[in-house]
């Protein structure tokens, strides 16, 4: 049984070796992929194109414009609207908001009495443009106390309290205190690479020879279904492994991003989605003929829901109940809050073991799955 | 021109005995979009919000029932201790803690000012800081309410007050915005794999030898291999256009005819890209994998699908400027919510197709007629 | 005659394997021309190079009139080729693949028809239109691969091991149609196996290691290889035979076929000496009988011959 294992272990190898150019992208992107994540991505809402049509040109409009683009949140949008069309900048993207502040701002804050600005959001990005509002707010708000403020100052009359002064909020974050994106989005990158190598690379390895009709000569051959799947396997597995140990090294070089748990645990959770995955690669190739279907398979049910069922990007809360309920059918799922819990919060079992579970359960079904439908398709 | 017909006729003819291909091709851009278009939702709503409540007074009921009826919290714990509120934090039942102090209420009376403390699980490191400045917002306007009903010099209200207006999408439903991105991946995606296989399965199985050596030219071999698959992207396109109609009621503003217009320029630089795969790669593994890894990935990332384009680095912006996919998604959502035309999306067109021209030329001038 | 193909000094390097090593001939339109030789000979490398699928390493090569690195196009419009490994597509009925190839060679849709017609009774396809590819039998694929690279009467064909498979009855039929291509005034350049048919050649070519080693009608060949006479020995002790009749000088060559051994013997020398060395050595002789040489006798003759060159 070994001998025969170790047989096909080193002729998938071969396969792998001769292809450098896979072994390279299957190392190589991963790592490009994490130095992304870590410095070309955010989510944050800055830089936010903001064209301004004053057309008070007073000190004081001139004070507010500055006040916005102070805050860090704007920046001057390149091309400011022309007096006509005061969208024509959100029709062409050029801006994403648009403050216009009315002749007679200035005259009306003299008189004391509350001036109005218009801001224009483009609403497309819903969930940005939400969180520009809240900034919009924000600064006209803090603009006006500090207005009163100077304004009594100079009076001499006692100074009005501003929301600030009667309610002070004190955040404290507790997980990942910086709030870097890199740290989330780490172990939806792990489980992607690791669905990658270990799930479509057995997957397309095992139809390939179906394909080309060496899986018949192996099959004729002594060689046992459990001996053949493994064999397939487990060289995938392996380099699977050595990528995600790559973007976990790198990431903590690179980002600081630790392991806050128990490596071992890591290690362990690691090697139960691996086996999963494994038994769903094999799942797959029982259901696909040629490897273009065997691919297209997998990137629906590994690929798409990685990035989108399993709360890599996107929260798994605002989805409608049905839709969370599909997400419970990938593996993904489970891992990536594992190794949130692992690498982020260093909680203990006691707080993952639903997920460990389901990731075992999940292994036993899908293996049983391509066993009973691999040992049908060989008898015929 | 009969030689093309030829090819893809036999295209067509393989398709239709391909009979596990034949319903990915229709089930998955639909299926895709159903998923896509209801998962991929960023909005911070329904944070779970654990509420720890030392003070128990009519003020501090007052602060916690305005993040109860606030959009954005959904309590999801009433906690009696600080353990349990970390508790729930670790354990991810809460995302969000909002602890009121035992003198909250007396220190409101007082008018010495109160403090509360929110405990965020920044994990989610994004949601995190959205939902940090929605519950400080909260916070704030219960504290200028109160100011308001309880002073007289805030009766004269605020300096400057904005008086904000949203457009093309005024209830800000994120999915109005997500879905004509989705659209426009899933188009990618199709395009990209598809083709790239096309030419590889053909090198792999042997056909492609016998195919050289008629005196089928090379364009008219790689115009007959990517017909079908404008074809087949045509129908990818409908599909999903009346999928995200159907299930969510979401339709292009501007012009149908534009969209399938400018969808075909997205369309030439995509098959480019998955001929350009093929010529590179000897297997269809190899295939799958330079094009997930070197087309695929980046164009998700640095397109502006779902990562702002504002917020990248000078030199990764720069990069952007490559991918396809940042013009088109410009151009769907342009034609999706605004109702964009021509006038406003030719800037985003023209590169669109100075991409594909040069792509297609590239792979084009790359593909021999050869074994080699 | 002008020749339908003209190679000299063709070379194909594979890194720094040389598979094809500066061959030279030619080949005068109608006639059948074999290229023969052991597997790894570079057969299949020279009918790639010559149809345009493989670039030259060197040297050059006319086909119908075009030069194979300049005007490949040219080539291909003349040709017909039919590869070792099966190239049709498996998921296209037999008539797909007559229909799809035809167009492809630009004939009208009305002659497609009746083309295919022909072609499919010809090569005893007929009936089986719509069966797919990937379920015809070994023989049945070969046929169908024929009938795709005859199509469109191409000036030359190229046939790489056509008849690898396929019964004797049917290569019967195989080479009944590539003789009355041949009177009709096409080229075919073949590659087989079967040293019987390489009889039917006008000319064959020996290949070994990349080169040409022998050429020549069948006929001059075997004259020319075996000036003495050629006997046939049926003894009890072939191994022992063998040894006995490769260890004297009088004898050329002795080599086994199944239970029986041929030698050759030096010009000059009685056709009884066989009989002697045998019995010198204590070998029981059933029967020795002088015979005509075959191919066979000739191919393995000179790729002894060659292979004790190579390593002196
Ligand atoms: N693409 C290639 N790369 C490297 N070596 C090659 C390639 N194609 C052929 N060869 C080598 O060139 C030599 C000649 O191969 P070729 O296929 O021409 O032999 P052949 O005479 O057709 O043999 P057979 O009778 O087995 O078909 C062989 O040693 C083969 O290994
Ligand atoms: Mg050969």
């Amino acid at each position: 049984m070994r001998d025969r294992l170790a047989a096909l272990m080193r002729k998938e190898y071969r396969h792998i070796l001769r292809d450098p150019g896979t072994l390279f992208t299957l190392l190589a992107v991963p790592l490009f992929l994490l130095v992304m994540f870590g410095y070309a991505i955010s989510l944050d809402v800055n830089n936010i194109p903001l064209a301004v049509r004053d057309l008070d040109r007073s000190p004081e409009s001139r004070a507010l414009v500055a006040s916005f683009l102070a805050s860090g949140h704007f920046l001057p949008s390149p091309s400011p609207p022309d007096s006509r069309a005061e969208g024509r900048a959100l029709d062409t993207g050029a801006a994403m908001a648009v403050l216009e502040i009315p002749d007679g701002f200035a005259a009306a804050l003299a008189r004391r009495e509350t001036a109005p600005v218009q801001v224009l959001v483009d609403g497309s990005d819903g969930t940005r443009a939400a969180t520009v509002m809240g900034y919009v707010d924000g600064m006209t708000m803090r603009f006006s106390t500090d207005l009163r403020r100077l304004a009594s100052m100079r009076s001499g009359s006692p100074p009005a309290s501003g929301p600030a002064m009667v309610l002070d909020v004190r955040p404290r974050v507790l997980f990942n205190q910086e709030l870097k994106s890199v740290s989330f989005l780490v172990p939806g990158l792990v489980a992607l690479i690791l669905i990658i190598t270990s799930v479509i690379s057995t997957a397309l390895s095992v139809v390939r020879e179906k394909e080309n009709g060496s899986m018949e000569q192996i099959i004729v051959s002594p060689v046992r279904p459990i001996e053949l799947i493994l064999g397939k396997t487990l060289p995938y597995a392996a380099i699977g492994l050595v990528a995600a140990a790559l973007v976990l090294s790198a990431s903590a070089i690179l980002f600081g991003v630790t392991v806050k748990g128990s490596i071992l645990a890591l290690a362990a959770m690691t090697v139960l989605f691996v086996l999963a995955c494994l038994a769903l690669g094999i799942f797959i190739s029982t259901l696909a003929e040629t490897q273009q279907v065997a691919f297209l398979i997998s990137a629906m049910l590994t690929l798409i829901p990685t990035f989108t069922l399993s709360g890599f990007v996107f929260p798994i809360r605002n989805m409608p109940p049905a839709i969370q309920a599909v997400t419970y059918l990938f593996p993904t799922k489970y891992y990536i809050e594992i190794l949130r819990a692992l690498l982020l919060k260093g909680a203990g079992f006691g707080t993952y073991w639903h997920q460990a579970l389901a990731l075992l359960v999940y292994a036993v079904v899908a293996a049983a799955a391509g066993a009973a439908r691999f040992a049908r398709s060989r008898r015929k | 021109m009969s030689r093309i017909r030829c090819m893809i006729t036999k295209e067509f003819q393989q398709l239709r005995r391909d009979r596990r291909m034949r319903p990915i091709l229709i089930i998955a851009p639909v299926m895709q979009i159903l998923i896509l278009g209801y998962a991929a939702d960023t909005e911070v709503r329904d944070v779970p919000l654990a509420i720890y409540d030392q003070d128990s007074s009519q003020q501090s009921r007052a602060l916690a029932q305005a993040f109860v009826s606030s959009r954005s919290f959904l309590v999801a714990d009433r906690s009696s201790s600080f353990g349990e509120m970390e508790a729930a934090i670790t354990g991810g039942h809460s995302e969000i803690g909002l602890v009121i102090p035992p003198s909250f209420g007396a220190d409101l009376e007082s008018g010495r000012g109160a403090q509360i403390q929110l405990l965020v699980d920044g994990t989610r490191s994004n949601t995190a800081t959205v939902a940090m400045a929605y519950a400080t917002a909260t916070a704030t306007s219960f504290a200028r309410r109160l100011i308001a009903s309880a002073t007289t010099i805030g009766a004269a209200g605020p300096a400057v007050e904005a008086r904000t207006r949203v457009w093309y999408n005024p209830d800000l439903k994120s999915r109005r915005f997500m879905i004509p991105g989705v659209f426009a991946l899933l188009i990618m995606v199709f395009t990209v794999i598809l083709t790239s296989l096309a030419i590889v399965k053909e090198k792999e199985i042997g056909t492609l030898e016998q195919l050289i050596v008629t005196p089928l030219a090379r364009h008219e071999l790689i115009i007959g291999k990517l017909a079908p698959f404008v074809i087949i992207s045509l129908v990818i396109i409908t599909l999903t256009l009346g999928a995200s109609w159907l299930f969510f009621g979401i339709v292009p503003r501007g012009s149908l005819g534009l969209l399938y217009a400018l969808s075909l320029a997205l369309v030439l630089s995509t098959l480019g890209m998955g001929l350009l795969v093929s010529t590179i790669s000897r297997n269809q593994q190899q295939a799958m994998m330079f094009s997930i890894f070197l087309f695929m990935f980046p164009m998700m990332i640095l397109s502006g699908f779902v990562f702002p384009i504002e917020n990248m680095p000078a030199p990764i912006r720069a990069l952007t400027y490559l991918m396809p996919l940042r013009y088109y998604l410009i151009i769907i959502r342009g034609i999706f919510l605004k109702g964009s035309d021509l006038s406003v999306l030719w800037p985003q067109l023209l590169p669109l197709l100075g991409i594909g021209t040069a792509v297609i030329g590239i792979s084009i001038a790359r593909f021999h007629k050869q074994l080699d | 005659m002008a020749s339908a193909i003209e190679v000299r000094d063709l070379c194909k390097s594979f890194g720094a394997f040389r598979a094809v090593d500066g061959i030279s001939f030619s080949v005068p339109q109608g006639t059948v021309f074999g290229l023969l030789g052991a597997n790894g000979a570079g057969k299949s490398t020279t009918i790639r190079m010559l149809c345009g699928l493989l670039a030259p390493s060197s040297g050059m090569a006319r086909v119908a009139g075009c030069d194979i690195a300049k005007d490949p196009e040219g080539v291909k419009r003349s040709i017909g080729y039919m590869s070792q490994k099966f190239s049709l597509y498996e998921d296209l009925t037999v008539i797909e693949n007559l229909r799809f190839f035809a167009g492809l060679y630009g004939l009208a849709p009305r002659r497609i028809e009746t083309e295919a017609g022909e072609i499919m009774s010809l090569t005893g396809l007929a009936g089986r239109e719509a069966s797919l590819a990937a379920e015809l039998s070994a023989g049945y694929r070969q046929r169908l691969a024929l009938g795709c690279a005859l199509l469109h009467s191409p000036r030359v064909l190229f046939l790489d091991e056509p008849t690898a498979g396929v019964d004797p009855a049917a290569r019967r039929v195989f080479w009944d149609i590539i003789y009355r291509l041949a009177d009709s005034g096409s080229t075919v350049l073949i590659t087989t196996h079967y040293l019987d048919e390489a009889e039917y050649c006008g000319t064959v070519t020996l290949m070994h290691a990349g080169r040409i080693v022998a050429a020549g009608s069948p006929g001059q060949l075997k004259r020319e290889r075996f000036p003495g006479r050629l006997v046939e020995v049926e003894c009890d002790n072939p191994e022992a035979a063998l040894a006995a009749l490769k260890a004297d000088p009088r004898i050329e060559e002795a080599a086994l076929f199944g239970t029986r051994l041929h030698a050759a013997i030096a010009p000059g020398a009685g056709e009884l000496i066989v009989e002697g060395i045998l019995a010198s050595r204590g070998v029981g002789l059933s029967r020795a009988e002088s015979i005509l040489p075959s191919l066979e006798d000739v191919f393995i003759r000179v790729i002894s011959e060659s292979e004790k060159e190579d390593r002196p």
